[in-house]
């Protein structure tokens, strides 16, 4: 049986910047102002898709109170940007592709002028047809969005024969899936402030999930050298995949360069929501077969992604989808072929859960319906046909060995049988049922993929250890997981410790705040300096206190004699080391990747979930309200209680919006809400009031990774769980997300199936 | 646009507005329009209320004015003439106050950008109610969003200053 362990026994540790955070005495980079600050304004397109056929600034030049407005003609570099290839215009000089693209933008001593200045810039524009189909968009006569045409990225992965594959299946499900576009509803807008320091660099106070990326990509734009770029990236108020592409980096810095001012730009939630990255919407088909015994013979999948008019990570998501579609299932016949297509709609990209959410809303569902139709237990289904320790990967590849997914699944199944149906409906028009989901998640950015780790320790002249890594703070507790881990392996206290993250100029390459790596790769780096680190203290140490090093062992406070006594402070053996040169300890690695995975992206180290919802549907309105969500983790040990407990309930309860009520809609390029009085997320009022979290921290024996990050996987399971709990209830199916209400009310009226009855 | 009104969003029309803010009596010259949070932040330098919709409908700006918690963006400047605001900032004394701790305890925050709303929401529901019900702290809470938490550590942190107040008497 896997270990398991109740969160709210073991000791739960005070985050280090909570003080500043409940005090509100923390400041965010959109709350930093400087001397001499200007304000900037970003004009965007007002069409998804047009010729632009000129621009002028001169009405707005001439306002009082505007220090500089930059267009295409004043990027010195390279008018482009995307984390892949650098296809959206900084500026663009001819031509808009979404409601996001960046004409000009303006510097002025107050946001009003700024505001008043935008008004007076006169773009005439020659529309062009608006793609907002990707179906459409792959048509041969559809205008061309790139130079290359509409599709962005294909991906295609078999094995086996599916078409014989299902000659042999008793049983085969064929649906077509729904996803919507999300938002990620980050409460901290983009922003914060460029400043022009007088040796000529600049410094970027702007948050982002990888400070070297956005300095590598303002270098190319501003043609500058990327050491005269110094980028601090936190904290963050959220990002959850959002805030990792560029946002208004470039045009902050442009400004400032141009004024050799501070520039301060914060977006409005209009301004961010129109700009900014979404969860792509897929349309996927799935075809899955099982022959009489339940076993799944056969699985032909086809993803279909708008990813909007650019490129960002677009790729990367779409293989993610690929790889994940297979789930934790050993299936011999598969066939998979993902397309990610250009159109005028929003850029979709990076987003918590990277694809995996859409094809495991679409996975489970096949299975349940599959059970159905075999007429078995759900879960003994799934048990049927789940991955063994030492199964390859999804897409055959050789992965870490891991009992993950059969452990969350007994637990789940454990959680299953305490929540009978347990409620006593005083309302004959409401009916409630349960769903279960699993789901399977990798970290990292996967095979092929350029993606360093590492980390410093050194020993300051102050007094205490140093931890540096190219991490950002997002709001997700990296902080919290720096300290743990720095305590336990040196015994000291918090106040031992000094933590320098999201600060370019501070911090060694550690890869990007992304893909549910950085608690792992901090744990992984911690293990490679550890023994250098102490084995110099202590020599040190030894060789000051005259006193033999074997017996001498790091602790609280400073450096103690096998345990009874402090022998000399942290604080005293610096002093007396400061001729020494400083010790510090330095390492760089990859992520762990498959020694033979033959596709890209395609991944090693894997966590897992199991989710069980519970939901009342209203007969009468069709409104569904989830009553309680439990989830199962299985991540390897839990190094921040407080911060694995509040990625799961949180990462389920975004899950929850994305099931029920998120839809970021746009009609003919353009968004229809735009902000939180029309695109609802969750409130305090639609959540189960108690939520669990059960923590699988077993790893097979010989397991060298350490902790797996638990970022993304307790948003991947939710929806296919909450929408299984939906048919309990009602017998009735859902396809597509958010589960529509007149939907549940049509079908409940047309079936006049009442289960429930 | 005419040229008059450029002139008025370079020199808007002022007035001059007396409030308290946490304790202290401040004077201000301002257009009478502008919004309290922006008074607070920009002005003053009080960052710990934050902004995030602008609409009223996430509660990142919320505030106390004349006791009552308010939404700061959606306060104009004359409307403040005259009243008494706590903000985050003035919410602590030389101790955390009971509810930053229980916050700090219980992970009632992440990112924390919602936090100073959240924690002036609890602080105004308890004070007229030291001990709502569940239901109650839902409809209290529920004018506040938050995307980090899935309100689970916001819950448990409000029961335990309950839980510690009932204790107490
Ligand atoms: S910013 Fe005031 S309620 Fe959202
Ligand atoms: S803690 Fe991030 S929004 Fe609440």
């Amino acid at each position: 049986m896997a270990i398991q362990i109740s969160l709210f026994n073991k000791k739960k540790k005070i985050r280090p910047d909570g003080l500043g955070k409940v005090t509100g005495a923390l400041k965010y980079l959109t709350d930093l102002s400087f001397p001499g600050m200007l304000y900037g304004k970003i004009l965007r397109s007002t069409e998804p898709h047009a010729e632009i056929q000129s621009i002028s600034v001169d009405q707005a030049k001439q306002l009082p109170g505007v220090r500089a407005i930059v267009t295409y003609k004043d990027v010195p570099g390279l008018n482009g940007f995307g984390l892949i290839f650098p296809d959206q215009p900084v500026l663009c000089e001819d031509r808009v592709r979404y409601v996001g693209d960046a004409i000009a933008a303006v510097a002025a001593d107050t946001i009003e002028i700024a505001d008043a200045a935008l008004q007076l810039i006169k773009v005439e524009y020659k529309k062009l047809p608006v793609i907002v189909d990707p179906e459409e968009a792959l048509h041969p006569n559809a205008p061309r969005l790139h130079p290359d045409g509409n599709l962005l990225h294909r991906a295609y992965y078999s094995k086996g024969d599916v078409e014989e594959g299902f000659q042999s299946c008793s049983h085969i499900v064929e649906e077509i899936y729904e996803l919507p576009r999300q938002m990620h509803a980050y409460m901290e807008t983009e922003g914060g402030v460029i400043v022009p320091e007088v040796d000529g660099k600049l410094t970027v106070y702007v948050g982002t999930q990888h400070g070297f990326k956005d300095r590598y990509q303002l270098s190319r734009i501003l043609n500058m050298n990327e050491t005269d770029i110094r980028i601090v990236s936190s904290p963050m108020g959220g990002s959850f995949g959002g805030k990792d592409e560029l946002n208004i980096q470039p045009y902050g810095a442009l400004l400032a360069l141009a004024t050799n001012c501070p520039v301060k730009i914060h977006q409005t939630r209009r301004e961010s929501v129109r700009a900014g990255l979404k969860r792509h919407p897929m349309k996927i088909t799935m075809k899955t077969g099982v022959d009489d015994s339940g076993k799944i013979l056969s699985h032909k999948v086809k993803i279909l992604a708008d990813t909007g008019a650019y490129a960002t990570l677009g790729p990367a998501v779409l293989d993610f989808s690929v790889e994940h579609a297979p789930g934790p299932y050993v299936i011999p016949n598969i066939e998979i072929e993902g397309l990610s297509v250009f159109t005028n709609n929003g850029v979709a990209g990076e987003f918590r859960g990277f694809g995996g959410n859409q094809v495991t809303f679409a996975l489970e569902g096949q299975i349940d319906r599959l059970a159905e139709k075999l007429k078995m237990d759900p879960l003994e289904f799934r048990e049927k046909n789940l991955r063994q320790v030492d199964s390859p990967g999804p897409l055959g590849q050789k992965i870490a060995p891991t009992s993950g997914a059969r452990d969350v699944l007994e637990a789940i199944k454990e959680k299953l049988h305490e929540n009978t149906n347990n409620s006593h409906l005083s309302d004959q028009w409401k009916v409630t049922g349960t769903g279960v989901a699993i789901s399977i998640h990798g970290g990292g950015l996967g095979v092929g993929r350029i993606d360093p780790a590492g980390g410093r320790l050194s020993f300051t002249k102050e007094g205490k250890i140093e931890a540096a890594f190219g991490f950002e703070e997002c709001g997700q507790g990296l902080l919290a997981v720096i300290e743990t881990l720095v305590m336990e392996e040196f015994k000291c206290k918090e106040d031992d410790i000094r933590i320098v993250v999201g600060d370019t100029d501070s911090v060694p390459i550690s890869g990007s705040s992304t893909a549910s790596r950085a608690t792992s790769m901090v744990w992984n780096s911690i293990q490679r300096m550890k023994e250098t680190f102490r084995d110099e203290i202590l020599e040190r140490a030894s060789r000051v206190t005259d006193l033999p090093v074997n017996e001498l062992t790091m602790g609280p406070n400073g450096i103690w004699l096998t345990d009874e006594s402090l022998c000399i402070s942290y604080v005293e053996l610096a002093e007396k080391t400061l001729n020494k040169p400083l010790l510090k300890v330095e390492t760089s690695f990859n992520f762990p990747v498959s020694p033979d995975a033959v596709v890209d992206g395609s991944h090693f180290l894997y966590a897992f979930s199991s989710v069980l919802a519970r939901v009342e549907v209203d007969l009468l309105t069709g409104k569904v309200k989830v009553l309680d969500l439990e989830q199962a983790i299985a991540a390897g040990p839990v190094v921040s209680l407080l911060g694995y407990q509040g990625q799961i309930e949180g990462g389920g309860i975004m899950a929850l919006g994305y099931s029920l009520m998120e839809e970021a809609k746009m009609e003919n390029g353009a968004y229809v809400n735009d902000n939180f009085d029309t695109y609802l997320i969750p409130t305090i009022q639609d959540v189960p009031f108690v939520m669990n979290v059960e923590a699988i921290e077993k790893l097979q024996e010989g397991d060298i990774y350490g902790p797996r990050g638990v970022g993304e996987i307790g948003t991947i399971a939710v929806a296919p769980a909450i929408v299984k709990a939906i048919h309990d209830a009602t017998g009735c199916w859902v396809n597509k997300l958010p589960v529509s209400r007149e939907f549940l009310l049509e079908q409940m009226a047309t079936r006049g199936e009442k289960r429930w009855v | 646009m005419g040229m008059k009104e450029h002139a008025e969003i370079m020199t808007p029309p002022k007035m001059e507005i007396s409030l308290t803010i946490n304790g202290t009596n401040v004077v201000l010259q301002v257009p009478p329009t502008k919004r309290l949070v922006t008074i607070l932040r920009e002005e003053l330098h009080l960052t710990g209320t934050k902004i995030s919709c602008e609409v009223g409908r996430c509660g990142a700006c919320a505030v106390q004015m004349n006791n009552q918690l308010v939404n700061s963006c959606l306060v104009m400047a004359y409307q403040a003439n005259d009243t008494s605001i706590v903000t985050i900032e003035g919410l602590a004394g030389e101790e955390l106050d009971p509810i930053q701790r229980a916050f700090l305890e219980e992970g009632g925050f992440q990112c924390g950008y919602c936090t100073p709303g959240m924690v002036m929401a609890v602080n105004a529901l308890l004070a007229t109610n030291p001990s709502p019900s569940d239901e109650q702290i839902q409809e209290a809470l529920s004018g506040n969003l938050c995307r980090c938490t899935g309100y689970g550590g916001i819950i448990r942190a409000v029961q335990k200053v309950i839980t510690n107040n009932n204790q107490a008497i």
